[in-house]
């Protein structure tokens, strides 16, 4: 343990060294992305700050503030409210399969006084807390293979389900894949790894043919061969390829991306930016900026591997792992290596939902570091 | 198993967690990786497939349909022509809503609500880039309506193109046809005859294709060329800019200007009112058409941008078959106008146009072949005034079937006429040849034999002959003319380039005082005491008419009356007159037939009348003789 002002009683509670253990690099970064997406909605915007450039840099930086503040709330707070935020966000699916509001044919919005939201992103941050919690109070041998492990099963299962019954196929492939990656570093065993792994390939097949809507079908099949209908399903794929590809090495340049300023690009300023700024920036300005989100990720899975709670730990890859799989999932997809799913470039793209999830996700990354000493006594983390 | 957390397991907890966040991190890594690869193949060895592709998106080649030539009368009267038309329509792919969209023009043109689930399955199954029309021939009115609100409506667009137009409306709907949207059927064609996609033209929304008469027969030369135009465009299909280097031009279809006079033809159809049948009227020094007229008509300005199904059927199913053109697609039994034809077969054979037959108001050969009237001795030009059956009975006995038949023919009958237009009938000019053809398969032998018994009704235009208005047209030309075996000509030119006249042909091999015998006779119709005489006076002082009335039998008249008074349309007598004019000096035959009229004299003499006034009156020269001081009256020769 090096001597540093956290590890000295008097002060780590000082707001100053707080502040002063935030990773304020990684936080650089982030502000790297957004501004790059700034940047982007302000050249597919036509070149002006409204409709969307404005907004996002305003938003960015009103959600930094919160991610400064929540980094600074203490790790034992987070750890006493894991549950409850679970049980909230549950409730709020559930409701939503009551009461939402239907937009674009989902079920995913809900609406309390004007505010409108979809519990499904709160649920993201909701089940990294409630398994960190719980792994938190396992032992390894139950982590790594026990009946107790029906909880997170349990735990995770029911977000998946109620998501994707919205559907929002997107989150709730999201929300499982954050689920697994906790349940996988919390350490269980192999064997039951390799059997997943086993069954995923035996199941998919299955998912695809009776449990997917055809919507969904329809696009895991367009991303097999998008050439097959380029003006319809194939459009969205094809059309990102297009604008990939067109970019070369340097780029069209700022402004000149013609797929993206001519609306050849679909959803050029949410899910497709990323494909926009390949556009114009070429392959130097992909490369880079996909370089820049592997520091982050990698950064975050540093602050889970010097955390001293195993809350902290396993909280912090879940938040890293849920972003490691929208920057992934939407990269793959604008490169047709995945179907089309509604999953945003986190930071880059328009949209505040997603951006506020991720942000509340980094404050509990930075609260992790600030907090990374701090010993959590209360509660053994055990549901039973 | 405890809850309680020991320290050895807290190590392990902490290694296999360690390991495991090394292995997650690996696949991230190795996923960014992944991704950084393909980056590098699609825009580092991939780039030239995708800018193209990417330039294909941009710079679209949009069609550019060329201006549909002019079909001009001979005065170059605008017979058909294109006229602006202010029209909205929508592209498949740019629509965000196809509900929506058709809910928001359904307020704005209450015309197309009916019409919405044809327009949703057009919309559906269009071509990408291929806009679809909503609505035709806005008014000024319901233009700015739509495009005050096409912002709003992506997809959208008001513009306008050129429709076609019929100034005469049904007077030309049969010779000059009618322009209408490609059909289903018209690809399935396109396809079977060139083996390949029909051109992207076809599909092209204010495209019309030819469908009757000279617009069909004439369809490539007055389509012209579809222009494409290299234009930047947005995803919505909004135009950037155009890049003008490499653009083609529309080359714009060639002018057709035909033979046929517009003033002749509309009194044609007006004189014609509510009767069905046609008239057709020829130069008989050129062969030029000048009226081919088919009565009744339709509009074909409907069938343009669609005629609705319902006024289709009625327009189909009606008895006296507007849809039909009469002048070269209907043959009938020419009846008594083809008597000249066995007057004519009667000389060749050697019988003297003195000789007489004595008409007793009947004819036995077998049985009795009546006659309209009890003509006493009839010699040829008293026969033909007279109509007298009772002589050409006998004559047709005498030359037997083939000789009337070989005149016939070489004055017009039984054959179809390069005119330049699809539809004519040949009709039927029955010969012992014909008779052995025709019954070929018939089981028993003696129906092949041309039994002297069917000659006599031959011999008045009855029987198995058919023939078409054209075709009496032509025979009397070549009647009139005297000399040359005229040809009609419908159209005029193609784009300046004239076709041939139908005076460039043969002389007729008849004996000039053979013909002038059987014109007497003619002459004599519309003079005092013939069938024709109190219908047939011009009234243009020296320009008279001659001619020969008709009336075809349609049922057996049996024992009853000859009278069709009375008797359901459609088995009334046709009537029909064939007549040429001035009579000194012939310039014009004209022919009518009133498809059960009723008498020649009666239903068909008056019509050709008027219409022949019409044609007399607009010839510079006839009018001047007719004005002129009686010395100058005469016709100078």
């Amino acid at each position: 343990m090096t001597a540093t002002s956290l590890t000295r009683p008097g002060e780590r509670n000082r707001i100053g060294s707080k502040l002063a253990e935030i990773d304020w690099t990684f936080i650089g970064l982030l502000c790297v992305i957004a501004g790059t997406g700034a940047i982007m909605l302000y050249s597919v915007g036509g070149g002006s700050f409204t409709p969307w450039a404005a907004n996002h840099i305003v938003r960015f930086g009103v959600f930094l503030a919160m991610t400064l503040v929540l980094a600074m709330v203490d790790i034992r707070v987070w750890f006493a409210i894991s549950y409850p935020t679970y049980a909230v966000a549950l409730l709020l699916l559930v409701a939503v399969e009551v009461a939402g509001d239907t937009r674009m044919g989902a079920t995913r919005w809900l609406e309390i006084g004007p505010v409108s939201f979809q519990p499904s992103e709160i649920m993201k941050i909701g089940l990294v807390l409630a398994l960190a919690r719980f792994y938190h109070g396992a032992t390894a041998q139950a982590a790594k293979w026990s009946w107790r492990l029906l909880i997170p099963a349990a735990l995770i299962a029911a977000p998946v389900g109620l998501v994707a019954h919205q559907p929002d196929l997107g989150s709730s492939l999201l929300i499982l894949g954050t689920g697994i990656a906790i349940v996988f570093v919390a350490g269980i065993t192999w064997r039951v790894v390799a059997a997943g792994a086993a069954a995923v390939a035996v199941i998919a097949p299955l998912m695809f043919f009776f449990v997917l809507h055809e919507y969904q079908r329809q696009r895991v099949l367009t991303f097999l061969n998008p050439e097959a209908d380029p003006s319809g399903a194939g459009y969205h794929t094809l059309q990102g390829k297009i604008a990939l590809g067109s970019g070369g090495f340097l780029g069209k340049g700022f402004g000149l991306g013609s797929q993206s300023q001519l609306n050849y690009l679909p959803e050029k300023h949410t899910d497709f930016i990323y494909a926009s700024l390949a556009e114009e920036f070429g392959f130097i300005g992909a490369l880079g900026l996909l370089i820049v989100y592997g520091i982050v990720i990698g950064q975050s899975l540093r602050v889970a591997t010097i955390s001293h709670s195993h809350f902290g730990r396993l909280a912090t890859t879940g938040v890293t792992a849920t972003f490691a799989l929208y920057v992934l999932i939407n990269a793959a997809m604008i490169m047709g290596l995945a179907p089309v799913v509604g999953i945003p470039m986190p930071m880059l793209s328009y949209g505040g939902t997603v951006m506020l999830t991720v942000m509340i996700g980094f404050g509990l990354v930075m609260s992790v570091r600030v907090h990374r000493y701090a010993e959590i006594t209360s509660g053994r983390g055990t549901l039973l | 198993m405890t809850d309680s957390v020991n320290f050895s397991d807290v190590n392990e907890r902490q290694g296999a967690f360690h390991r495991r966040t090394f292995v997650l991190g690996g696949l991230t890594g190795l996923g960014i990786a992944v991704l950084g690869g393909r980056l590098a193949q699609l825009q580092l060895l991939q780039t030239e497939k995708y800018r193209m592709a990417s330039a294909e998106n941009q710079f679209q080649d949009r069609l550019i349909p060329a201006p549909r030539g002019r079909i001009l009368d001979r005065f170059g009267i605008e017979l058909a022509a294109s006229r602006p038309n202010f029209r909205v329509t929508v592209s498949r792919d740019d629509l965000d809503d196809v509900e929506k969209t058709l809910d928001v023009i359904g307020e704005l043109l209450p015309g197309t609500v009916a019409r919405r689930e044809q327009l949703l399955r057009q919309i559906k199954t269009s071509p990408r880039s291929m806009p679809v029309s909503l609505a035709d021939d806005l008014t000024w009115d319901e233009f700015s309506r739509i495009t005050v609100r096409a912002p709003e409506l992506p997809g959208v667009i008001a513009d306008m193109n050129e429709a076609r137009v019929y100034p005469f409306g049904g007077a030309f709907a049969h010779s000059v046809g009618y322009v209408a949207k490609v059909s289903d059927r018209d690809i399935q064609k396109i396809k079977e005859k060139t083996g390949q996609e029909p051109e992207r033209i076809y599909l092209h929304p204010g495209f019309r294709i030819g469908k009757m008469g000279v617009e069909k027969a004439l369809d490539e030369d007055l389509r012209g060329k579809a222009g494409a135009q290299k234009a930047e465009v947005t995803a919505e299909g909004r135009v950037i800019r155009i890049n003008h280097a490499a653009s083609t031009e529309a080359v714009p279809g060639k002018d057709v200007v035909l033979t046929l006079d517009a003033d002749v033809q509309q009194r044609a159809i007006e004189v014609f009112g509510p009767e069905s049948g046609s008239a057709v009227v020829m130069d008989i020094r050129n062969g030029d058409i000048l009226c081919m007229a088919s009565s009744p008509a339709f509009d074909p300005n409907k069938f343009v941008s669609g005629v609705p199904g319902r006024e289709y059927r009625l327009l189909n199913e009606y008895e006296r078959k507007p849809l039909l053109d009469k002048a070269i697609t209907g043959t009938y039994a020419p009846g008594s106008t083809f008597k000249m034809v066995t007057g004519l077969a009667g000389l060749r054979k050697g019988i003297p146009p003195e000789r007489r037959y004595t008409c007793t108001g009947g004819f036995y050969f077998g049985r009795r072949f009546a006659c309209h009237s009890t003509h006493g001795p009839q010699d040829l030009h008293a026969a033909i005034k007279n109509s007298c059956d009772v002589y050409f009975y006998n004559v047709a006995l005498e030359v037997g079937p083939d000789a009337i038949a070989e005149v016939a023919k070489e004055l017009g009958f039984g054959q179809t006429f390069d005119i330049g237009i699809d539809g004519q009938k040949p009709g039927i000019v029955p010969s012992t040849a014909w008779k052995r053809e025709y019954y070929k398969n018939h089981p028993h032998p003696d129906m092949r034999k041309w039994w002297p018994g069917e000659s006599p009704s031959y011999g008045i235009g009855q029987g198995a002959l058919a023939v078409n208005a054209l075709q009496l047209a032509v025979y009397t030309s070549r009647l009139a003319n005297g000399r040359k075996k005229i040809m009609p000509r419908l159209i005029r030119s193609v784009g300046g380039v004239e076709r041939p006249s139908g005076a460039d042909v043969p002389d007729l091999p008849f004996a000039k005082d053979h013909l002038e015998r059987v014109r007497g006779g003619m002459a004599a119709v519309t003079d005092i005491g013939g069938t024709g005489y109190r219908n047939s006076q011009l009234g243009l002082g020296p320009l008279k008419m001659a001619g020969k009335t008709g009336t075809a039998q349609v049922r057996n008249y049996g024992a009853g009356s000859r009278k069709s008074t009375g008797v359901q349309w459609s088995l009334r007598d046709h009537g029909l007159f064939v007549a040429f004019a001035p009579l000194d000096q012939p310039r014009y035959a004209i022919s009518v037939i009133v498809q059960h009229g009723q008498g020649g004299g009666l239903a068909a003499a008056p019509r050709a009348r008027e219409i022949m006034k019409v044609v007399l009156l607009k010839d510079p020269e006839m009018r001047k003789r007719m004005m002129g001081p009686p010395e100058m009256q005469v016709a100078s020769t």
